[in-house]
């Protein structure tokens, strides 16, 4: 199973490699945001109780978080695309392991917005965000990605083959990230929102992806909340990759 | 090989893909199966290849159960399936190779068996490019060569050449033919083409409706249906109409005779000859023909023959066959369901695409001029008129241009028996189109 995952995510990987545009495409939307949401409520990080110098600072975390959604909710499109091109049946009917072929496509999808987080922390960096720059925060956040991303991607295909149809796929990956993104402190710090919001907040797995990844990449650390982000984020992927598996297995009809 | 007992499945709506199918196929033949879209073609090679259960029934493939052992046959069998398969962006080595993996073979021998495959398919200066660049015939060798890499007992091909143009589909014809001489790879393979089935398989069978009507050699049913169609359409079915019938064949006229609503098709040795008798025992039985038209026997009327239907017919219920419908079956659940019409709905628009493309190669040109004259049962007047236009200059330089073309795809493109056909396609210059006219002149 290890080997034949191992073939599959090296397939995908040389075909995000000859399609260098695609990965480029998804990182400008986060970029946007984080240029003009920084300056637009740069005047924020001036109210009392703001816990980050800029607005900048703060954001970045939940900019990574927004790239992860945006880049994994892709991962059922192009199984669907797959589907239709037959693809899926060459993997089907070989002999190889059911589940490596929902799991490649998982890990490939997970290491493509990992990829893709560095880049808008290298340019972060580049436009005077101040971020941990050691190895060890930096690979720490980066975890932190891989999971969430792994968690998504397996969301994503197990709704594409629940839906198999690609435009309300696409809907719902829309849908979806939005809602979650503001529902969690990726954009405004908790002790800001009205109480609804700061308690749907403590049930959304994304906002404690944010929290871990501002602790370790813009700071202070703080163990405790690193590693509840990362229980959370573990125990979603896996709760993900469990259900997209098993749906997969299912379509055997 | 290949044995099929009693396979039965059937969708979620409850209507049969597959209906008690019986299948026993030996080592070393090709099978055609043969039918319109929709007949359970694929569904069938999909239960064949473990891609979709059953619902009851027993299949063995290379000595190994199916629904018990679906790994071991997944070993033993190579698909090519009517989607390519390959990835478009992997050059024709990395899409080799990797089939190679998911075979679990050693690298040094991926390695040779990729040298082996290209030089057969004569694919060696393709290899390293990406396969978008390669022409929908070569992407279909480079499926097969796939599918070929771990050395099968059994080849499954689905529609191998299904939007191909002619020279790529008779190339197609020649690989498939070599390996399973050269390695007695056994090979089943569907198609709704009768010239396909013709030229490559040593038994077919044809099927409808996911049953099988009746299997045998191309030989055999092609000569149950040799000679010439003829199709008179009557007002209505009655005993009048009936008796007439009778009378053609009593009188040997026609040599098996075929109702459809109020249209009979009779089938004889002679077209050219038979319609005028035909006519004009209509004529004296006082029977009044709305429409006449002669053709040789296609696809159709060995449909007809067999399963009481025509392709044209059987196309609409075409819905659930396609691949979207296995996927959205009772794995895809009821948000499956939900989209499944849509669905149904740009299937069947393309299939019907493909069929008019198909059917117009070979039917079109002759088939409009035929429409024009079967009115002469009425008058001949009609008939002198179109044969004024035909001789115009106009006429020559656009239609007969294209019908030159149509009728030289024609002769690459059809085996011996379809040559009657081109005569009547090349109207004006036909001896037995001058006869004929002679004869209504009279």
């Amino acid at each position: 199973m290890f080997n034949d995952t191992l073939h599959l995510f090296n397939k995908y990987l040389k075909i995000s490699l000859r399609t260098p545009l695609w990965l480029l495409f998804n990182l400008i939307q986060p970029l946007i945001w984080l240029i003009i949401f920084g300056q637009l409520f740069s005047n924020m990080a001036q109210l009392p109780g703001f816990p980050a110098d800029s607005y900048m600072d703060f954001f970045l975390p939940g900019v990574l978080i927004m790239t992860v959604l945006f880049g994994s909710s892709w991962s059922g499109v192009s199984l669907l695309r797959e589907i239709t091109a037959g693809a899926v049946d060459k993997m089907l009917v070989a002999p190889i392991s059911r589940i490596s072929i929902v799991l490649s496509r998982i890990m490939h999808s997970a290491v493509q917005v990992m990829a893709q987080a560095l880049v808008i922390l290298i340019v972060a960096a580049l436009i005077g965000t101040s971020i941990n720059a050691s190895v060890f925060s930096i690979l720490a956040g980066l975890l932190v990605i891989f999971l969430l991303g792994a968690g998504f991607a397996a969301l994503s295909n197990g709704f594409a083959i629940m839906i198999q149809r690609e435009e309300p796929l696409v809907v719902i990956g829309n849908l979806m990230t939005l809602p979650l993104m503001f529902f969690s402190t990726a954009m405004v710090p908790a002790s800001f929102m009205p109480d609804w919001i700061s308690f749907l907040s403590t049930i959304n797995p994304i906002n404690y992806a944010v929290e871990a990844v501002r602790c370790t990449l813009i700071g202070p650390f703080n163990a405790a909340d690193y590693f509840q982000g990362l229980i959370v984020v573990m125990a979603f992927a896996a709760a993900t990759l469990y259900w997209a598996v098993n749906a997969f297995k299912g379509l055997r009809d | 090989m290949i044995q099929v007992d009693n396979l039965s499945k059937s969708f979620a709506g409850g209507q049969f893909a597959v209906n008690a199918l019986n299948l026993d196929i030996k080592k070393g033949e090709i099978f055609a199966l043969l039918g319109p879209n929709g007949a359970g073609k694929t569904t069938t090679i999909r239960v064949l290849t473990t891609l979709a259960g059953f619902d009851s029934g027993h299949v063995v493939i290379a000595g190994h159960n199916v629904d018990t052992h679906p790994e071991l046959v997944r070993a033993s069998i190579g698909l090519v399936a009517q989607q390519t398969g390959v990835d478009f962006l992997l050059t024709g080595r990395e899409n080799l190779t990797l089939q190679g993996h998911l075979y679990h073979l050693p690298k040094v021998d991926i390695k040779a068996r990729i040298n082996e495959l290209a030089s057969y398919f004569e694919l060696n200066d393709a290899l390293d490019k990406q396969v978008m660049t390669y022409s929908g015939g070569m992407r279909r060798k480079l499926d097969i060569a796939t599918a070929l890499i771990h050395k099968p007992q059994v080849l499954f091909l689905d529609e191998p050449t299904l939007g191909l143009d002619i020279k790529s589909r008779k190339s197609l014809w020649h690989y498939v033919e070599k390996l399973n001489k050269e390695l007695d790879l056994t090979i089943l393979l569907t198609t709704h083409y009768l010239e396909e089935a013709d030229i490559l398989s040593d038994r077919v069978g044809i099927i409808n409706n996911g049953k099988i009507c009746v299997i045998d050699t191309a030989e055999n049913l092609k000569s149950g249906i040799s000679g010439d169609a003829i199709t008179l359409s009557f007002e209505s079915k009655d005993a009048q109409t009936e008796s007439f019938a009778e009378t053609l064949t009593k009188d040997g006229i026609a040599k098996h005779i075929q109702w459809r609503g109020n249209n009979l098709h009779i089938y004889v040795e002679h077209g050219a000859s038979a319609v005028p008798k035909v006519v004009s025992m209509a004529s004296e039985a006082g029977l009044t023909i709305s429409e006449l038209s002669l053709a040789h026997p296609t696809l159709d009327d060995v449909f007809l023959r067999y399963t009481g239907n025509t392709l044209t017919d059987s196309g609409e219920e075409e819905a659930g066959e396609e691949w979207w419908h296995q996927w959205a079956g009772k794995g895809g659940g009821s948000w499956g369901n939900k989209w499944k019409d849509d669905d149904s709905a740009d299937e069947a628009s393309t299939s019907t695409e493909d069929a008019t493309t198909s059917e117009s190669n070979q039917d079109e040109p002759w088939r409009a001029e035929q429409e024009k004259w079967a009115k002469l049962g009425k008058s001949t007047d009609d008939w002198q008129k179109w044969q004024n236009q035909d001789t115009s200059p106009d006429k020559d330089t656009t239609n007969a241009d294209a019908q030159t073309t149509a009728s030289e795809e024609t002769k690459q493109d059809e085996p011996a028996w379809k040559a009657p056909q081109e005569k009547w396609g090349q109207q004006g210059e036909s001896d037995d189109w001058k006869k004929w006219q002679k004869d209504s002149d009279k």
